[in-house]
């Protein structure tokens, strides 16, 4: 990809500045009021304008136009105009919608670090530990208009560790990337091995509640030393537990790899007793105990949409029952498994089972970011929001209709006209 | 390219056209509609030629009897009103494994094993069909229009065996076969020398596939000149596979990613004068000029996960970086290509998008290059000139059967489900 064609000459606006809350709250009122006048300085301000814009958070807007500046949505509506010097892109007769968010991936790193399959559980492990900020995989991911991506590690142990919640472009700098470090702990149901304990489910989740129980205790270890005054050393420390205290604390989450409506209810049960939050992954069976998860506030991500997948009609149409049960809902392309290019159709398909179109878009979309505790900065077109959004030539939802532009953080990172494709 | 091969009628069709045999009652009502069918309104698209807005089909004795705009309507016909929707020939699905368990798509116990023959693996009973006794119906793929595939071993093996052309609907198991054999299954690449090392034997390397491959060819010649000159010499089933390869009764289908892999395909097809179909391609255009050159068909995987391979995510050295723009780049070149599924065990996390999405997987071509025809044909009459069945399927023309799929939209949009599907004449699915 050449970014370096695509992008707009570089604007003295310094980074600083762009970020800072003073000076964003001036563009937004400036904005809102009137169009910028002619002695505004150089900006780096982009306009989109005359399309119909899916902002995910309230009705499609027809000929409607979405203002970027210093890297945030600062203005969206019907009325909307350039600033001086703004780049105003065309987007009449075509979809607008927010940066794709694939809340379940497992790229940026080298497949071999992907699981640590001795462990059988390993919180300690930290997905931010492997990402490579140069890989092919962020092109992809952009090309796709996916701007933001829940990555982390696989399903080899039955807890792998933690994931990050990061934009898939920025460069080399990963701090700049990140939105959330702690961005869940990956457990994974169902045995992963043959040979050692556990082999069953049931081991799965006796070994689960074993750790669990370790963690509790190493906090009221901890607990206590506190509150006798922290008199002698402190209780060793294991990053283990420590690690999974996060979740104990509530200061992370669960996302659990799961397929069987079975080992959803032990999870349920697991969050019944020990009192975290949970979300499910995959959640092939997911709908046929939606209204355990409804009752909960728990969320599923699925995966099965994938063309690639065959599997039963009820599973199929399972992201509608689960919508229609109330169950906040994500999809996911588990890349690379899945193309992320391909995690829009993963939400188209699920339109086809009768969820509504805005509901489906979504699914890839605001679910995705509240599910990743991120919905503060991405997710939706609203103003305040970071500048992540995709132009596509044609329904997003259509297989034929192709990504034309990608803006993140309110610059544009993919141009189809320049890859020549 | 397929050089005069001819379709076998199944067996009992077969038995019943030499000996003079009346067939079985449930056998002739399930192979010859009683009443003929007249589908009218819908928009037509025939592929071999241009859609006809408002226009009629009429299916009578499981063939299509008329085609048009102004078609008169035969009395006693059971009329479909398909106002408002698309009407097209049965979709062809060039490669699937889709009814063969997963432990039964690899006899990985040998590298070569040219006398299996798939359709004894094949069961599409069970979730794959009705669930329930009765005459065959694979819902899985009838409920994406496909009417026609090849169901081959899969790609652990250097050569697996003998593919089978069936229909995914039927009376029985042998009432769905159009052509079997249809074809020697082989592959080239990661596949075979993963299995192979994982057993510790040969072949370990690329090398040691193409030698493998070309010493067992050349015991076939050899088996094949002997059997010339001793007609009494003992049977061998793998060799009488292989005679019917080299002397191109049936072509030889070789999966073959990497652009090294589809050169030695060529090599091997050369030296041995079989014809030659590219099953998988991904490093095909590389090859272009001599696929083109030497008419070699090229069947692609789907377009949004063109890995073929059994691998979840497979071996990047045989996946040139996935370009969406082949299928147009190739049929541009004109070679003959189709996008078809490869699609694997059911229900698993092994590649098995199924035929219920190639039309919407092969959508996704049509915005990389293609025109919606061009789509439509890759995955219909492209793919049944491939396997070498194009008078019987692929197409809505005067003759062939009567496997024509009713649609509420149009064929690539993913809002597009499909409705009805009649396949020779009768009425197999219907959502």
């Amino acid at each position: 990809m050449s970014l370096a064609t695509t992008e707009p000459p570089v604007r003295s606006v310094p980074f600083g500045m762009r970020l800072s809350p003073l000076g964003f709250g001036l563009l937004l009122a400036t904005s809102a009021a009137a169009p910028v006048g002619a002695h505004a300085q150089p900006n780096d301000a982009v306009l989109i304008r005359g399309g119909t814009i899916h902002t995910a958070a309230g009705a499609p807007i027809q000929n409607g136009s979405v203002l970027l500046r210093g890297g945030k949505i600062v203005a969206i509506g019907s009325t909307v105009t350039a600033p001086a010097g703004a780049r105003v892109i065309d987007a009449s007769g075509r979809d607008v919608v927010p940066g794709f968010i694939d809340n379940h991936a497992h790229i940026g790193a080298k497949t071999t670090d992907l699981n640590d399959f001795p462990m059988v559980i390993g919180p300690q492990h930290r997905f931010l530990d492997v990402i490579d900020a140069f890989s092919d995989d962020w092109k992809r991911a952009v090309s796709g208009g996916v701007t933001t991506v829940v990555t982390g590690p696989g399903s080899g142990e039955n807890v792998s560790g933690m994931a990050v919640v990061m934009k898939t472009f920025g460069g080399a700098d990963l701090s700049k990337r990140i939105l959330l470090e702690k961005g869940g702990m990956k457990f994974a149901m169902g045995p992963k091995s043959r040979d050692r304990y556990p082999t069953t489910s049931m081991g799965v989740a006796a070994s689960l509640r074993q750790y669990l129980i370790k963690t509790q205790e190493y906090l009221a270890a901890q607990k206590k030393w506190e509150d006798d005054g922290r008199k002698g050393n402190p209780p060793a420390r294991d990053l283990g537990y420590e690690s999974m205290a996060e979740v104990l604390t509530k200061r992370t989450y669960v996302r659990a790899h799961v397929h069987s409506a079975t080992d959803v209810m032990t999870l349920v049960r697991l969050k019944d007793e020990f009192g975290f939050d949970l979300t499910l992954h995959h959640s092939t069976e997911a709908y046929k105990v939606a209204p355990e998860l409804a009752k909960r506030g728990i969320s599923a991500v699925v995966l099965p949409l994938g063309p690639r997948i065959g599997i039963s009609e009820d599973a199929m149409a399972g992201p509608y029952l689960l919508w229609k049960a109330g169950v906040k809902i994500a999809m996911h392309a588990d890349a690379p498994v899945i193309d992320q290019k391909w995690l829009r159709l993963c939400a188209s398909l699920a339109m086809r089972y009768g969820i509504p179109e805005d509901e489906a878009l979504k699914m890839v979309t605001r679910n995705a970011a509240e599910i990743a505790r991120v919905a503060d900065r991405v997710g939706s077109l609203e103003v305040g929001k970071d500048g992540d959004l995709v132009i596509f030539d044609g329904p997003w939802y259509e297989p034929r209709s192709r990504v034309q532009f990608v803006l993140g953080d309110g610059q544009v990172i993919f141009d189809r006209a320049a890859e020549g494709n | 390219m397929l050089a005069s091969v001819h379709s076998r009628p199944a067996p009992l069709a077969w038995a019943a056209l030499t000996l003079g045999l009346a067939l079985p009652a449930a056998h002739r009502s399930a192979q010859a509609q009683d009443k003929p069918v007249v589908i009218r309104g819908g928009t037509v698209l025939p592929i071999s030629g241009p859609a006809i807005p408002n226009g009629t089909v009429v299916l009578r004795g499981g063939k299509i009897a008329a085609v048009g705009a102004n078609v008169p309507v035969p009395a006693g016909a059971t009329v479909v009103d398909a106002r408002g929707r698309y009407v097209m020939p049965g979709v062809v699905d060039a490669a699937s494994h889709i009814g063969i368990g997963a432990t039964d798509l690899n006899e990985t116990s040998d590298p070569m094993t040219p006398g299996l023959r798939a359709i004894e693996s094949y069961n599409p009973f069970g979730e794959f069909g009705a669930g329930q006794p009765g005459p065959l119906r694979n819902k899985e793929a009838l409920s994406g229009g496909v009417t026609t595939m090849y169901i081959a071993p899969a790609d652990a093996s250097l050569l697996g065996g003998q593919g089978a052309v069936v229909k995914t609907a039927g009376p029985d198991l042998d009432g769905v076969i159009v052509r079997e054999p249809a074809a020697i299954d082989m592959t080239l690449g990661t596949p075979p020398k993963t299995a192979a090392r994982a057993r510790n034997r040969d072949p370990a390397t690329r090398m040691a596939e193409v030698a493998m491959l070309r010493q067992l060819l050349i015991k076939a010649q050899e088996y094949r000149r002997n059997k010339q000159a001793n007609p009494t010499l003992a049977r061998d089933l793998g060799m009488e596979a292989l005679d019917r390869l080299l002397s191109r009764e049936i072509p030889g289908r070789i999966q073959a990613n990497a652009a090294t892999d589809i050169r030695s395909a060529l090599r091997l097809a050369q030296e041995f004068g079989f014809d030659l179909i590219v099953d998988g391609g991904a490093g095909a255009w590389e090859m272009k000029d001599e696929l083109a050159a030497r008419r070699v068909p090229v069947v692609l995987g789907q377009v949004s996960h063109p890995y073929v391979s059994n691998e979840e995510i497979p071996d990047t050295q045989d996946y040139p970086p996935v370009d969406e723009r082949l299928a147009s780049r190739l049929t541009g070149a004109g070679i003959k290509t189709a996008i078809a599924t490869f699609s694997r065990a059911f229900g698993s996390l092994a590649p098995a998008g199924t035929g219920k999405w190639l039309l919407i997987d092969a959508g996704i071509a049509a915005g990389f290059g293609m025109t919606e025809d061009q789509v439509l044909k890759a995955v219909t009459l492209i793919p049944a000139e491939i396997l070498g069945v194009a008078e019987r399927v692929g197409s809505l023309e005067v003759g062939k059967d009567a496997d024509v799929v009713i649609l509420d939209g149009p064929p690539l949009s993913v809002k597009t489900w499909v409705r009805q599907v009649y396949l020779n004449g009768e009425l197999v699915y219907q959502k």
